[in-house]
């Protein structure tokens, strides 16, 4: 029995620093949570620019989608659509923010390892070999939809794409019960929830959410690969045609659900921002009760299209008074947390003035971008406005996402020493971030507007307003700026792996524990265990002849 | 003074036989015979207040070994051991454990869709490695002591696991091995099989004899070499085909493929003088 009723020391391995170069073996079979969040950021990363690609071909085609034929006709567009979308959720935005936990999160809250490390590692692999079947599957022309426009000679194609993306899921619920786990039974003595720093808290709302929701969309692609072998409908969807695969799976990239993937941009905003401004942030319960209330809001796998009453009698889903209480009430916890971070920069505007580090200008943007997220949601709520099936749902989608992405390239920047024992280029970083934040607005906002020139969300409907060319026009322009962004993200990475210049222990004057601990962080983290926790910002509460006891130390 | 584990199975113990209990006297139970085990009465509905206080007797049994034993409690372990502190437990170590399961699912995914085969063995992998990995873990926290552990470990495991990565290894040689033999020409096989049986001889006299003594390494390596010679050698051959092999007629309408070797055996069949031409099988040949 290994059931512990105190459990024995855990050994705080030698403080050597991890090594620079790892062996090929060591690497595969790493346990350090550090080690595990790198591969996840790399191939976060990676993934990114391969969705930009697709993006930006995506909005060349749909430019002029009449004359322009990039993917060799609709089949392979939709398909290319489709993928660029789930993409950016599942392969793109969720593995940067666990990632970014799994290499923050443990020192965080003073553990010297993730929860389940190994287990944490099968996740990250799970990941790479599912993403890649089903990237592989889909340029196979076996994306989703494709059966129902082609002679089903891809059936094995499509069948692919499903488990490929039932495994990339089943990967991320892995990853995100080590998260959790290790927020809710690994905090340091003293460190009670109510203590937990901001990102750590907000990351365990977010794997709560996904642990809760992630699951019925493994019963859609089970249902979904079901009727692929039992012939459509065999379950009785409501939608047929088209979209038939796409339409089961769509609630993940759509409101509310799309905003459980941004639920760490409140957590982001809340751990930078009061650094950045050397203050200590305001009102710790709010901010925690905000983020739980963001989180309740984004779990939407209830908000289904495809298995909705298509009789007119009964009423649709998206007019049903939770859906629309939903799409409001998620406005106000963001608005919360923009408005305790702009008290933090008020209260240390002296600090502020001048060229703001790229960190906090990311998470601002970050935030500014979820803000105009939602309240774009809040418009597509309002039946009146008949935005339902228009274009602006991709609005909403990319501005709520690429929210996420500046927040989780701002968490890159900050965390930088602790993620990789280098910091970032501060001035590449404001560019990288300006880019995709002015990107994602330009994006976001045209194809907003754009609904209400009554173009479709389906891209294989024409527009039929002349307008709608040029918001198509600037939303290109919007996603050539990200991708130029993502550019200079993977510059400044190799420049920082190229420099080999060490960082500082604590280069902002950080709050949590992380900076508590040397650069790069040892195996275990912590050299000594860290002291009793008495509030959300531990290192603030250290006596100044402490802190000067410790400099002489270290 | 009570251990968490003890907490834990005894609360659930009690909570079962209770359980039980209620369920015994609502499904017919009388008089005592719910609360004594059937002694003075009837207990109702006997599987279902069988499960549920089997169940309870197990958990509150279970309760009290931890606490005689006080299991996993780090101070009466060193109290026990007479030492002042028990070693402490070792960070996770890395495993390759978690990469193959990665792959074995990755694979019976792929073969899901394509081939029960490869499904078939993306299952073998996930078994093998829910076992191996499982006792990893387990072995991992049985004391404080790594190399004990790893002892621990392979006490248990080294006799499933020798025999089976035996077993695999002269499967997979044996396999690349026919490969080979039939991808060959006859002259070709010939000389194939008894290289493969010098080889094999020769490293069992050897073996035997102890007349060399060998570094292990230079073992290690030889044998690296000879296993990517004998599965490369394989692949090779299936990827170049079967040598000709031309239908051989036995009763009747029966027919099967067999090299254009001469038998040795007493059949009787038509050979019309030359060695290639096709030929009957004798009534006794292969009955």
């Amino acid at each position: 029995m290994t059931m512990t009723d105190s459990p024995p020391a855990t050994e705080t391995a030698s403080a050597a620093p991890s090594p620079a170069v790892a062996g090929l073996y060591e690497s595969l079979t790493t346990t350090d949570h550090k080690r595990i969040g790198r591969i996840w950021l790399q191939s976060g990363v990676l993934l990114l620019v391969g969705a930009l690609v697709l993006g930006v071909l995506l909005g060349i085609e749909r430019l002029d989608a009449d004359s322009t034929d990039i993917f060799g006709g609709d089949n392979a567009y939709f398909q290319i659509w489709a993928l660029y979308r789930i993409a950016l959720v599942l392969l793109v935005a969720a593995p940067l923010f666990i990632g970014l936990a799994t290499i923050v999160v443990p020192m965080q809250v003073g553990s010297t390892n993730i929860a389940f490390p190994r287990a944490a590692l099968s996740a990250v692999w799970g990941f790479l070999i599912g993403a890649g079947i089903m990237i592989a599957a889909v340029l196979a022309n076996g994306g989703w939809g494709a059966v129902d426009r082609a002679s089903g000679d891809e059936r094995d194609a499509v069948a692919l794409t499903l488990v490929g993306m039932g495994m990339v899921v089943l990967s991320l619920l892995l990853a995100s019960l080590c998260i959790a786990t290790t927020v809710i039974s690994m905090r340091v003595k003293g460190m009670t929830l109510l203590r937990t720093p901001l990102f750590a808290w907000s990351m365990l709302v977010a794997c709560a959410v996904w642990m809760l929701t992630l699951p019925v969309l493994l019963a859609n692609l089970l249902v979904a690969y079901v009727d692929l072998h039992n012939g459509p409908g065999t379950f009785g969807g409501g939608l047929s045609g088209d979209l038939s695969i796409y339409g089961q799976i769509a609630w993940i990239v759509e409101q509310p659900q799309v905003y459980a993937f941004a639920i760490p941009v409140l957590g982001i905003l809340g751990s930078i921002v009061p650094v950045a401004a050397g203050v200590r942030g305001a009102r710790h319960g709010l901010s925690l009760g905000l983020i739980g209330f963001f989180g309740l809001l984004s779990v939407g796998a209830w908000a289904q299209p495809y298995f909705q009453e298509t009789n007119d009698a009964l009423v649709r889903y998206d007019e049903k008074f939770v859906y629309i209480a939903f799409g409001i009430a998620a406005i106000f916890p963001v608005l919360g947390a923009i408005g305790g971070a702009a008290d933090s920069v008020f209260r240390g505007r002296d600090r502020v003035a001048g060229l703001p580090p790229a960190h906090l200008l990311g998470a601002l943007g970050g935030g500014v971008l979820l803000l105009a997220g939602t309240a774009a949601g809040v418009a597509r709520v309002i039946q009146p406005l008949d935005l339902g099936d228009r274009v602006s749902v991709a609005g909403v989608m990319n501005l709520v996402l690429f929210a996420a992405i500046a927040s989780a390239i701002a968490g890159l920047w900050f965390w930088a020493p602790k993620i990789g024992g280098h910091e970032l280029s501060p001035m590449l970083g404001r560019m990288v971030v300006a880019e995709i934040v002015l990107g994602a607005v330009l994006l976001g906002g045209a194809q907003f507007i754009n609904g209400f020139f009554l173009t479709a969300n389906n891209p294989l409907v024409a527009p039929t307003e002349d307008a709608a060319d040029v918001l198509n026009l600037v939303s290109l322009l919007g996603m050539a700026l990200i991708a130029l962004g993502a550019l200079g993200l993977l510059a400044s990475l190799a420049k920082a792996m190229r420099s080999g210049e060490t960082g500082a222990d604590d280069p902002w004057s950080g709050h949590t524990l992380e900076w508590a601990t040397a650069t790069p962080p040892p195996a275990g983290n912590f050299a000594e265990p860290p002291a009793l926790v008495t509030s959300e910002s531990p290192l603030l509460d250290i006596s100044p002849d402490e802190a000067a006891d410790e400099g002489e130390e270290s | 003074m009570f251990t968490t584990g003890f907490k834990f199975f005894f609360g659930i113990g009690v909570a079962l036989a209770t359980a039980g209990v209620l369920y015994g006297y609502t499904s017919g139970g009388n008089h005592m015979g719910p609360v004594s085990l059937g002694w003075k009465g009837g207990v109702g509905e006997h599987v279902g207040y069988g499960l549920l206080v089997g169940l309870g007797v197990t958990a509150m049994g279970t309760a009290l070994t931890l606490i005689f034993f006080r299991d996993a409690d780090p101070a009466d372990q060193a109290d026990y051991m007479g030492v002042d502190d028990i070693a402490p437990t070792q960070p996770v170590t890395g495993s390759h454990w978690p990469i193959v399961a990665a792959f074995g699912v990755g694979t019976m995914a792929v073969g899901l869709v394509l081939n029960t085969a490869v499904f078939v063995t993306g299952l073998v992998i996930v078994a093998i490695v829910a076992v191996s990995w499982t006792m990893d873990a387990w072995a991992d926290r049985a004391t404080g002591d790594p190399v004990a552990n790893r002892a621990l470990r392979n006490r248990i495991m080294a006799p499933i696991e020798i025999p089976a990565a035996g077993a695999v290894v002269v499967g997979l040689g044996v396999l690349a091995i026919s490969r080979i033999l039939l991808s060959s020409s006859k002259l070709g096989a010939v000389i194939v099989a008894g290289v493969v049986a010098v080889v094999i001889l020769g490293i069992g006299v050897l073996a035997a004899t102890d007349a060399f003594k060998f570094n292990r390494h230079v073992v290690a390596g030889l044998s690296l070499v000879v296993a990517v010679a004998v599965l490369g050698g394989g692949v090779w051959a299936v990827v170049e085909g079967e040598r000709e092999f031309e239908p051989h007629e036995t009763h009747g309408s029966e027919t099967h493929d067999e090299a254009d070797e001469d038998h040795g055996d007493d059949e009787s069949h038509s050979d019309d003088g030359d060695e290639d031409a096709e030929h009957t099988d004798g009534d006794t040949d292969g009955e």
